[in-house]
């Protein structure tokens, strides 16, 4: 386990704009080696008032999704965004093997219902009386002619089919094709792909995560080997913990403000107050913007508590 | 009435406050270029922080020494400000950033070196401003502020 430990690749699954981590072996590798330990937010359906003791998923803000995905331990994925890019940026071959396999999928359910068919016919032959012999099956001669040429067919039905092709080359690809070949047209049954593995190829685009204002004191306190969680229950955006919330209590309860954000002295008052009352100091951070000359601007912390007189 | 009298009269009620309700002594009113505005520094009654770090020390040192250790106040400073301003992160900055962690004439106090409890009035000492917010009934409220992480007095 130790040595897979270091090429972890954490799956941040980015649903409804929530990241989310599903394993449980991610779960606990982020919250030993990089100190997040987020929120569980999975529920039992038969009882989804019990929230003392939710589980899986783990929900992650977008600032432990982004602080993860800069160090190179995590990839964010996001299937609706990912199936659009894919499906727009199909090349032709890609194209063209998707509608073959989905060809052969129709194929094999032919071949499925056929079989049925026969299956049924031999039984209620049996059981009426033969009034004219029959030859037993007919589907399966009509089929091998049809197999042999895959390749033919869905060149020349490539106009009938259509996935996001422009219609201008349509007419070029039917029109010559019925003077080829008289109309002996398959007559395959519809179908419901249940999965488009088909037609995503390997690779996968990388998401970036968006919206982490607070990015520069929870990194500057994470690197600082402080645990972060919600802080609403103290009054404020976070409580952090010196050590594991297990192990804990949280010293500080946290705001994160832009460099120039102006703020209210009676926030300030207030926010200290109620950190003191919950034995916490109020912590205050924001970091300097990039300047011409300086590129990472410093972040300043400041620590409020109220001073007993 | 412009900023100055402001501050002037801001200021004025932030000393008298500390003089006649918390009977602070030496209260003196510090001006310097690159301070936005005027500061206060004075000697508290009885001794107002004491870090939690500093607080073990203490105790390990009364339990080797057998005696308690008194405290003596220490020099702070203190920052005038009203209920209505608003101040961002850097104005803050600003202020840490042109200030001593000692107040002028608080040096004096010598630390033993080898006494680690004495440290924490000189070297060790953290900047800490005490802002006093005024609100327009002339209630005056005091909430340390630290610079940098330090972390909550047990209290």
């Amino acid at each position: 386990m130790a040595s897979t430990e270091d090429d972890r690749q954490v799956r941040i699954s980015k649903i409804a704009g929530r990241y989310l981590v599903f394993d449980i072996d991610d779960v606990t590798y982020i919250r030993r080696q990089h100190g997040i330990c987020a929120v569980f937010t999975g529920t039992m359906p038969q009882n989804p008032t019990q929230n003392v003791f939710l589980g899986l998923p783990l929900e992650l803000y977008a600032e432990d999704a982004k602080m993860l995905l800069d160090r190179k331990v995590a990839y964010i994925a996001d299937d609706p965004l990912e199936h659009l890019t894919r499906l727009k940026s199909m090349d032709d071959e890609t194209r063209k093997s998707y509608l073959q396999s989905i060809k052969t999928q129709r194929r094999t359910a032919q071949l499925v219902i056929d079989e049925a068919k026969a299956q049924s016919q031999a039984r209620h032959k049996d059981k009426r009386k033969p009034k004219q012999p029959q030859p037993p099956v007919v589907v399966p001669t009509e089929l091998p002619p049809a197999s042999v040429d895959d390749a033919a067919a869905v060149e020349q039905e490539g106009g009938e089919e259509f996935l996001f092709e422009s219609s201008s080359n349509k007419p070029v690809k039917t029109a010559p094709a019925p003077p080829q070949k008289p109309p002996v047209k398959e007559q395959l049954p519809a179908i419901t792909p249940t999965t488009s593995n088909a037609m995503i190829s390997t690779g996968t685009s990388n998401p970036d995560v968006e919206n982490h204002t607070a990015l520069p004191l929870y990194s500057y306190l994470n690197e600082r080997g402080y645990f972060i969680t919600p802080g609403l229950r103290f009054g404020g955006d976070f409580s952090v913990y010196p050590g594991d919330p297990f192990r804990y209590h949280a010293h500080y309860m946290a705001n994160s403000y832009g460099w120039d954000e102006k703020i209210p002295m009676l926030d300030l008052v207030t926010s200290g107050r109620l950190g003191t009352a919950v034995k916490k100091s109020f912590l205050m951070g924001g970091q300097k913007p990039a300047t011409d000359d300086s590129e990472a601007g410093e972040l300043r912390a400041f620590c409020i508590e109220w001073a007993g007189m | 009435m412009s900023v100055d009298q402001h501050l002037q009269a801001l200021t004025k009620v932030v000393v008298n406050n500390l003089e006649n309700q918390h009977d602070w002594t030496q209260v003196k009113i510090h001006t310097q270029d690159n301070l936005p505005r005027p500061l206060l520094y004075g000697l508290p009654p009885k001794r107002l922080y004491v870090h939690p770090d500093e607080q073990i020390e203490i105790i390990k040192a009364e339990k080797e020494l057998n005696e308690r250790i008194p405290q003596e106040p220490e020099l702070e400073w203190v920052l005038p400000l009203h209920l209505a301003e608003k101040w961002s992160i850097s104005d803050f900055a600003a202020v840490f950033d042109a200030i001593t962690a000692i107040p002028p004439g608080g040096e004096s106090v010598n630390a033993n070196e080898d006494a680690q409890w004495q440290l924490w009035r000189g070297p060790k000492r953290g900047k800490r401003i005490l802002l006093a917010t005024v609100q327009d009934d002339s209630t005056v409220t005091y909430y340390w502020m630290h610079n940098g992480l330090v972390k909550p007095r047990q209290n």
